[in-house]
């Protein structure tokens, strides 16, 4: 039997770098993973291949609605779905390929196959044909992330009615879309089609899009994915869903108890993802996952109620995030060696990836209400900035919260073209407790969207930005 | 009317003093200009005198350690004193009829007089909060200790800066930077009884962390895990990042506070004997600043020390023959040191770098020698100047040594008279030191040191002959002076000592 210091159960984002940082840190470790390619969810059928197609339809749509304001005319392009669809399975193969170059620069030793507890020290590798090996580790990192959830009344068949996997390998493009669920993903796949040509409509429980962010944000990103002339069927709930040939119906209530029907020709279920510890095993370690299906971890360490097992990831509470995986992967490394890693989770970014971007991290305007936080709000809109409208994406905002008595900023909001990267800035900000005035005294250079930043701390700091 | 005696300012470098004795006691009368005590900093003892004549009330403990600025004592020279505003303000408080009833009353003018953690030292960044004599909504008087702080090198006592009600904010236990908010002082008579019992500290908080800045102590993401990794709380690190904040280098720096440091501030000022028979004393002011310059000498120079030997036949002879006459002529004893101090003098004229410093990325030439001599105080080195001594006689040289040697001994020397030398001699030779590699008197470039004559067997005209040798070493910074010029300039020295007639010639 093989022995490791470390084995990691699952190569998404958080167990490959838990296993990469393991090895930094000189253990022996050993990554398991159940499909044929490393990097889970994210990389797979997640993360990557959205923005792979995200950016695919954007190029589709720039060239339609904006090359000829631009002043560059060419034939009426065309959609090829096939060749999109090629060119994410190849980004994603690269990327594929890049993560087995990393366990194999970190000499870590890889494993094909089911991984479940054996013990709680040994892990049973099944593999494909049927064989199995068990191994043995002395820590065992559980990082099997989460799928999306479904819901019992919706009949997901795979083919007309989709999940998130099955939207990022369609053979055609949908003529009617319909999304419920207009969170994170829904909003991010949902607009995918939008700009490819599908009607797209939103069927949402709460009162908004991507409701867990600042209502701002949801606002602004409804108005702008309205454009690209989606339906929003928002407050509503949906009852039912069946298909008929190449039809789906949708049936849901409104907010007054009034019966709706849309009819479409797919329906994409996004409503959520719940963690996934199938095939695990976890009784064998003496392990149970709670009535969500996490695993219950100590705040400090992120061990599980087994000594010397942990979990990180979507599979435990928090956000199903890759890059809280991340953290968490070189936190739990960390503290197997010893060390006193820090996360600090009210800094994790929030990130959607729509076009305009949406990103966030700290409070929401809405939090800091609810907990009774005198705040001070500063604003600024990318219509008035140079940078935004020489590129021609004007739509979306910065929003900065500080604290009414001491300017320290306690959330941004970005709605806008590279939102997604500006709030790294935030980030820094935000981990060092700058004030708004902080950031509003950096300077930021021009042209560039980072700009919006700058001026939306001014505009908090004292309602003083310089180009509104 | 009392007038409030601060800290003088005594020098630029100087941030603190120690109070060393009170020649006056607590309640005594004192007339204008008398002495009233002793203060130290790290570099001179000074005297401070009245500022007027009255009732001596002392601040400052001895052994305290105080800013520039700070209040050792106020002397109260009228008919009102302080304790009658604490008469008149207590009743009233304890009067106050309706705690309910909100500050309307407050009819007067009232302000907030926010407490805040004195500098009390250079590189003392934060105190503890060790005792509060007083409590909140209690009504304080000008000068009353309000409460104890401690820093890493000393207790010291704060001082109401005005009579008012007091609002603790800064809790026991609690680090505070300097300038931290410790209190408030609501200033105002019939204010500060309502605001006794009004609501008002209840709202404070909020308040508290717009003064204060509320990320001090914050720690960065790497310097909290370093921290947490020592077991240190980010609460007892000073952060010397913006506004506070705690940075990596803070908590690389940083190092678990001794568990017994309570007890050794209780014991006071008293040196603690701890088990196993050790001994822990607080360092003093000028211990402390010696071992701070000797460090980064070493750290910011590139020292290295070059050796030679002298036979110190001919100058001993000369005193010899000379010694009984000189006494009586100048009414001082001829000692090697004028002979080494005039020889030096004329080496440094030839090497001038040797008698150089270096400022920024340019070196500084001195055309005069003010030789700086090492002479062991009571509490430590000092090091007099000897000004222009390539002017002096031999014998001005002698008095000018007894002279500073004698002040040092008494701990009298001025800042003025150990500063801006040029050059060091440092003899170690009077303790039985037969070599030794001394470190640079920064800002200056070299320092030669002296050491025992011993006789040895040296080889004199192909002759093995018996002579007292002295090993002479030159520590030198090599920046700016090569191997030649030091070693030259020991050769140099070497020379004038063993033919002295050369000083006279000037060859």
């Amino acid at each position: 039997m093989q022995e490791f210091d470390v084995i990691v159960i699952g190569s998404g984002p958080g167990g490959y770098v838990s296993a990469i940082r393991s090895a930094q840190l000189g253990f022996k470790v050993a990554i398991v993973e159940k499909y044929s390619v490393m990097g889970g969810t994210c990389l797979n059928v997640g993360c990557i291949p959205s923005k792979a197609l995200l950016d695919s339809s954007e190029h589709y749509h720039n060239a339609v609605h904006s090359f000829q304001e631009h002043g560059i005319e060419i034939a009426k392009p065309k959609v090829n779905l096939d060749q999109m669809i090629k060119r994410k399975a190849g980004v994603v193969a690269n990327l594929n390929a890049g993560i087995a170059y990393l366990m194999k620069k970190n000499k870590i030793t890889t494993f094909h196959g089911l991984g479940s507890f054996d013990s709680a020290k040994t892990v049973k590798v099944t593999k494909e044909d049927g064989s199995s090996e068990v191994i043995s580790g002395k820590n065992i990192i559980i990082a099997t992330g989460s799928k999306p959830t479904v819901l019992p009344f919706i009949p997901v068949d795979k083919e007309r009615i989709i999940t998130s996997t099955e939207a990022l390998k369609m053979k055609e493009i949908p003529k009617h879309l319909i999304v419920i669920g207009a969170g994170v993903i829904g909003a991010e796949l949902g607009s995918v089609y939008a700009r490819l040509g599908s009607k797209v409509s939103f069927v949402e429980f709460a009162d908004s899009m991507i409701p867990t962010m600042d209502k701002t944000m949801g606002k602004e990103l409804q108005k702008s994915i309205a454009k690209l002339g989606a339906d929003f069927y928002l407050s509503h709930k949906v009852t039912s869903a069946a298909v008929k040939g190449k039809e789906v119906t949708v049936k849901a209530q409104d907010a007054s108890g009034k019966d709706v029907e849309i009819k479409g020709d797919y329906c994409l279920v996004c409503i959520g993802r719940r963690p996934y510890t199938d095939g695990l095993n976890l009784a064998a370690a003496g392990l149970t996952a709670d009535e969500r299906g996490r695993i219950a971890v100590d705040e400090h360490t992120l061990q599980t109620s087994v000594p010397g097992i942990y979990a990180i990831g979507d599979v435990v509470r928090g956000a199903m995030l890759a890059h809280k995986a991340e953290e968490e992967g070189t936190f739990v490394a960390e503290v197997i060696a010893g060390q006193k890693p820090h996360i600090n989770y009210n800094l994790i970014p929030g990130v959607v990836y729509t076009w305009p971007e949406v990103a966030s991290v700290g409070k929401t305007e809405q939090e800091l209400k609810a907990a009774g936080i005198a705040y001070k709000e500063g604003s600024f809109p990318f219509k008035a900035l140079g940078r935004a409208i020489a590129s021609g994406d004007v739509d979306g905002l910065a929003k900065v919260l500080a604290d009414a008595n001491t300017d320290e900023i306690l959330g941004v909001h970005i709605i806008g073209a590279r939102a997604a990267d500006m709030i790294a800035e935030a980030v820094v900000a935000m981990e060092y407790r700058a004030s708004a005035e902080d950031v509003a005294r950096m300077s930021h250079a021009h042209p560039t969207y980072t700009e919006a930043m700058k001026e939306a701390c001014l505009a908090a700091t004292a309602k003083r930005s310089i180009h509104s | 009317m009392a007038i409030e005696m601060k800290v003088p300012a005594v020098g630029e470098s100087i941030t603190e003093v120690t109070v060393a004795t009170w020649n006056k006691k607590e309640g005594d009368h004192v007339k204008l200009d008398e002495v009233l005590c002793e203060l130290e900093s790290d570099k001179a003892t000074f005297e401070l005198p009245a500022e007027a004549e009255g009732i001596l009330h002392i601040v400052a403990k001895e052994g305290d350690v105080l800013p520039i600025g700070a209040i050792i004592c106020t002397i109260e020279a009228g008919g009102a004193t302080a304790s009658v505003t604490v008469a008149d303000a207590a009743p009233a408080a304890v009067a106050a009829p309706a705690p309910a009833a909100a500050p309307a009353p407050a009819a007067g003018p009232t302000s907030v007089l926010e407490v805040k953690v004195p500098a009390v030292g250079e590189s003392i960044s934060e105190v503890t909060v060790s005792v509060w004599n007083k409590k909140t909504g209690d009504v304080v008087a000008l000068d009353e200790v309000l409460c104890e702080l401690e820093s890493d090198k000393a207790t010291f006592e704060l001082p109401a800066e005005s009579a008012g009600v007091l609002e603790v904010i800064a809790q026991p236990g609690s680090v505070v930077p300097i300038g931290g908010l410790l209190a408030k002082i609501t200033v105002g008579g019939s204010v500060s009884a309502a605001s006794v019992a009004a609501p008002a500290p209840a709202a404070a908080p909020a308040a508290v962390v717009a003064d204060a800045n509320y990320a001090a102590g914050h720690p960065s993401p790497a310097a909290a895990k370093i921290l947490d990794e020592k077991g240190i709380a980010a609460a007892s690190v000073a952060g010397s990042g913006v506004g506070g904040r705690i940075t990596k280098e803070d908590a690389m720096a940083a190092s678990k506070p001794a568990a017994a440091a309570p007890a050794a501030a209780a014991s006071a000022a008293a040196p603690a004997v701890a088990q196993g028979g050790t001994r822990r004393e607080k360092m003093s002011s000028l211990r402390k600043t010696v071992a701070r310059r000797l460090v980064a000498v070493k750290n910011e120079t590139a020292m290295l020390t070059t050796f030679n030997e002298v036979d110190m036949k001919p100058v001993m002879d000369l005193r010899g023959k000379y010694k009984d006459k000189f006494k009586e002529k100048h009414g001082v004893g001829l000692g090697f040191m004028s002979f080494f101090t005039k020889a030096v003098c004329v080496a440094l004229k030839e090497f001038p770098s040797v008698n150089a410093k270096i400022d920024g990325d340019e070196i500084v030439f001195h055309d005069y020698c003010d030789i700086s001599i090492a002479v062991s105080a009571p509490k430590g080195l000092v090091v007099p100047v000897i000004r222009s001594a390539e002017n002096l006689s031999l014998a001005g040289i002698e008095s000018e040594v007894v002279r500073l040697a004698g002040k040092a001994r008494e701990n009298k020397l001025s800042l003025e008279e150990m500063s801006g030398g040029t050059f060091t001699i440092t003899n170690g030779g009077v303790f039985g030191s037969m070599l030794s590699t001394p470190i640079i008197n920064a800002p200056q470039v070299a320092i030669l040191g002296m050491h025992n004559i011993v006789e040895r067997p040296v080889v004199v005209d192909g002759q093995i002959v018996v002579r007292p040798i002295m090993y002479l070493a030159l520590s030198y910074d090599h920046r700016i002076i090569d191997g030649r010029e030091s070693v030259s300039f020991l050769v140099r020295l070497k020379q004038l000592l063993e033919d002295p007639a050369r000083l006279l010639l000037d060859i």
